[in-house]
């Protein structure tokens, strides 16, 4: 069953068209990753499902059902900035989001705490907070009562390398778990890394969507490299079968339709034509290549 | 609703600067009118002219008259209280924690509902302060047995209503501008100067316009003390007639304040 499902969201400011009938459906269980560029209407996005922003047209439903304040309880959510009351502890801030979400126990918002390190300063206002303690509040508040639905819009801002790692876990641990998550980023490594679906916007438009690993593989590349790069270079040009030859590096990437590169075949065309492979592997297409491919930049 | 309630009280419990208004409020209502009731003795205590001050103005702060009185006195300082309604509904909107509340699950209307209960609470607050105030000026300043001392014990609810009609257009001012300091800098000059300024120039244009105006809507319910009677009785008989009929207006206007927010909040994005 589908967690939450979109039929044409359209979204305007003004003359500007924030969303244009977006259409897709978060599989239960997954970490959905909604990608695009700055201005691309992913915070749009997540601000409709989250009943911020009123669609233009189009709806949306969790579990079957139009979104309301009972779903939203259900739902762990951090959206943009972290948004507390500066002059509240950060226990004080999860005992008000705990009191408007009605999840957890009185015992929950230490375990958060504990969870997200900041249990020894839990009596320290918000607003003496770094950016990084922020956003770890932040995700402390989504993650009270262990909500089986997470929506988290750039959940790494600010955190530094040892937290963006520790968020990478915890995303994992949370799939693992069985928790289904749909975070925003533009941070395609992140994505890359932890995403089991991907969405892909562009000025509004949804551009593609699906498992990552249909949204990436639609092509094959296997990547060829010898020690007589000339001769190498010859005899690629005489091989059949791929749709393009890139140079990248000491390496040749070879460009196949999904489903036709054959690595022993070339390997034994360059043997047949006196050339030994140094080195042949199969790769998948990066995210951040076939994210600029689709987007354009 | 108490879960709303609870809420609003977990907001509020450790804003030092909500306590700190709210002190200043508490020791701004028994101020003023200790401060008129001292000029008052003052004035009546003085040899040359004490008397005459007696017989033209009575005991003002007399049971049950004092009701009257320090209703009319105080209701100068409701901008107090309304600094604290405009930081409430101002600082959701700075730090964008109105938005947070409705992703946290409440609905548009629970976070209005909390609003409107501020507004009601805090102003429940004021008026039992006021209540006291008066009952201990009243008390103090009466020398002989009164047949009924809570004769015009109608001003204590007149001055509720006042206090909640006006700290509801606070609330609107601050609902609608959204930024603390513009706010507060509009309705303090709404309230200080625009509206008596216009009040002032219809008054003396012998336009009845001033009246409708929305902060004198509710301030004539509270007409100026009984003193005034001696010094202009026609018009202080006007006044007293206008009360019932300002009463309605009153409850009109506040209605649409509280209408206008329910309409904005439904329909704005946040």
């Amino acid at each position: 069953m589908a967690v939450l499902q979109l039929q044409q969201v359209e979204k305007s400011y003004g003359r500007i068209k924030a969303l244009n009938g977006v259409s897709f459906e978060v599989p239960e269980g997954s970490v959905y990753g909604i990608l695009g560029p700055n201005g691309s209407g992913k915070t749009t996005l997540l601000s409709i499902i989250l009943d911020v922003l009123k669609a233009d047209k189009g709806d949306y439903k969790w579990f079957g059902e139009p979104g309301s304040p009972a779903i939203r309880k259900k739902i762990g959510s951090l959206l943009e900035t972290p948004n507390f009351y500066h002059y509240l502890s950060g226990a004080n801030n999860l005992r008000v989001t705990q009191s408007i979400s009605e999840r957890g126990t009185k015992n929950s918002i230490d375990e958060v705490l504990q969870k997200v390190k900041l249990a020894e300063r839990k009596n320290s206002r918000f607003s003496s907070y770094s950016l990084g303690m922020k956003q770890r509040l932040a995700i402390g508040a989504a993650l009270l009562g262990n909500p089986r639905v997470l929506v988290l819009d750039e959940p790494t801002n600010g955190l530094d390398p040892v937290g963006i790692a520790e968020m990478r876990e915890l995303i994992k641990d949370l799939h693992r778990q069985g928790h289904t998550i749909i975070m925003a980023s533009h941070l395609l490594d992140e994505v890359e890394k932890v995403c089991t679906h991907v969405a892909i916007l562009k000025t509004g438009n949804l551009i593609t969507h699906g498992a990552v690993d249909e949204v990436l593989v639609d092509e094959d590349i296997i990547e060829i490299g010898a020690e007589d790069d000339e001769l190498l270079t010859k005899v690629l040009m005489e091989f059949a079968g791929y749709t393009q030859m890139k140079k990248d590096g000491n390496y040749f990437h070879l460009y196949f339709e999904k489903g036709t590169a054959k690595p022993e075949e070339i390997n034994a065309f360059c043997f047949s034509k006196g050339l030994t492979l140094s080195h042949l592997v199969f790769r998948k297409q990066r995210l951040e290549a076939k994210f600029f491919e689709l987007t354009g930049n | 609703m108490l879960k709303i309630l609870r809420t609003e009280w977990l907001k509020i419990r450790n804003y030092w600067a909500f306590w700190l208004v709210m002190l200043m409020t508490a020791a701004a209502y028994p101020g003023v009118n200790y401060l008129f009731w001292h000029e008052y003795q003052d004035l009546t205590k003085r040899k040359d002219a004490g008397q005459v001050v007696k017989f033209l103005l009575g005991n003002p702060f007399e049971l049950p008259e004092t009701f009257h009185t320090t209703a009319f006195f105080s209701s100068i300082f409701v901008f107090i209280p309304a600094i604290v309604i405009i930081m409430l509904i101002t600082n959701e909107y700075t730090y964008k924690t109105s938005r947070q509340n409705i992703i946290d699950g409440w609905s548009r209307n629970n976070f209005l509902i909390g609003k409107f209960f501020n507004v009601l609470i805090i102003s429940l607050l004021v008026s039992i302060l006021f209540t006291v105030v008066s009952v201990v000026v009243g008390k103090v300043a009466t020398a002989k047995e009164v047949a009924d001392p809570w004769s015009q014990s109608k001003y204590i609810w007149l001055f509720a209503l006042q206090t909640f009609a006006q700290l509801s257009i606070a609330f609107l001012v601050g609902f609608l501008i959204r930024r603390s300091f513009i706010a507060l800098g509009v309705f303090v000059f709404y309230y200080i100067i625009l509206e008596n300024a216009a009040v002032g120039i219809s008054k003396v244009k012998k336009l009845h316009f001033g009246e409708y105006l929305p902060l004198e809507i509710s301030d004539k319910m509270i007409p100026p003390p009984a003193f005034f009677g001696r010094l202009d009785e026609a018009t202080y008989k006007t006044n007293l007639a206008a009360i019932d009929r300002h009463v309605l207006y009153t409850v009109i206007l506040t209605a649409l304040v509280w209408a206008i927010c329910y309409i904005v909040n439904k329909k704005r994005d946040l």
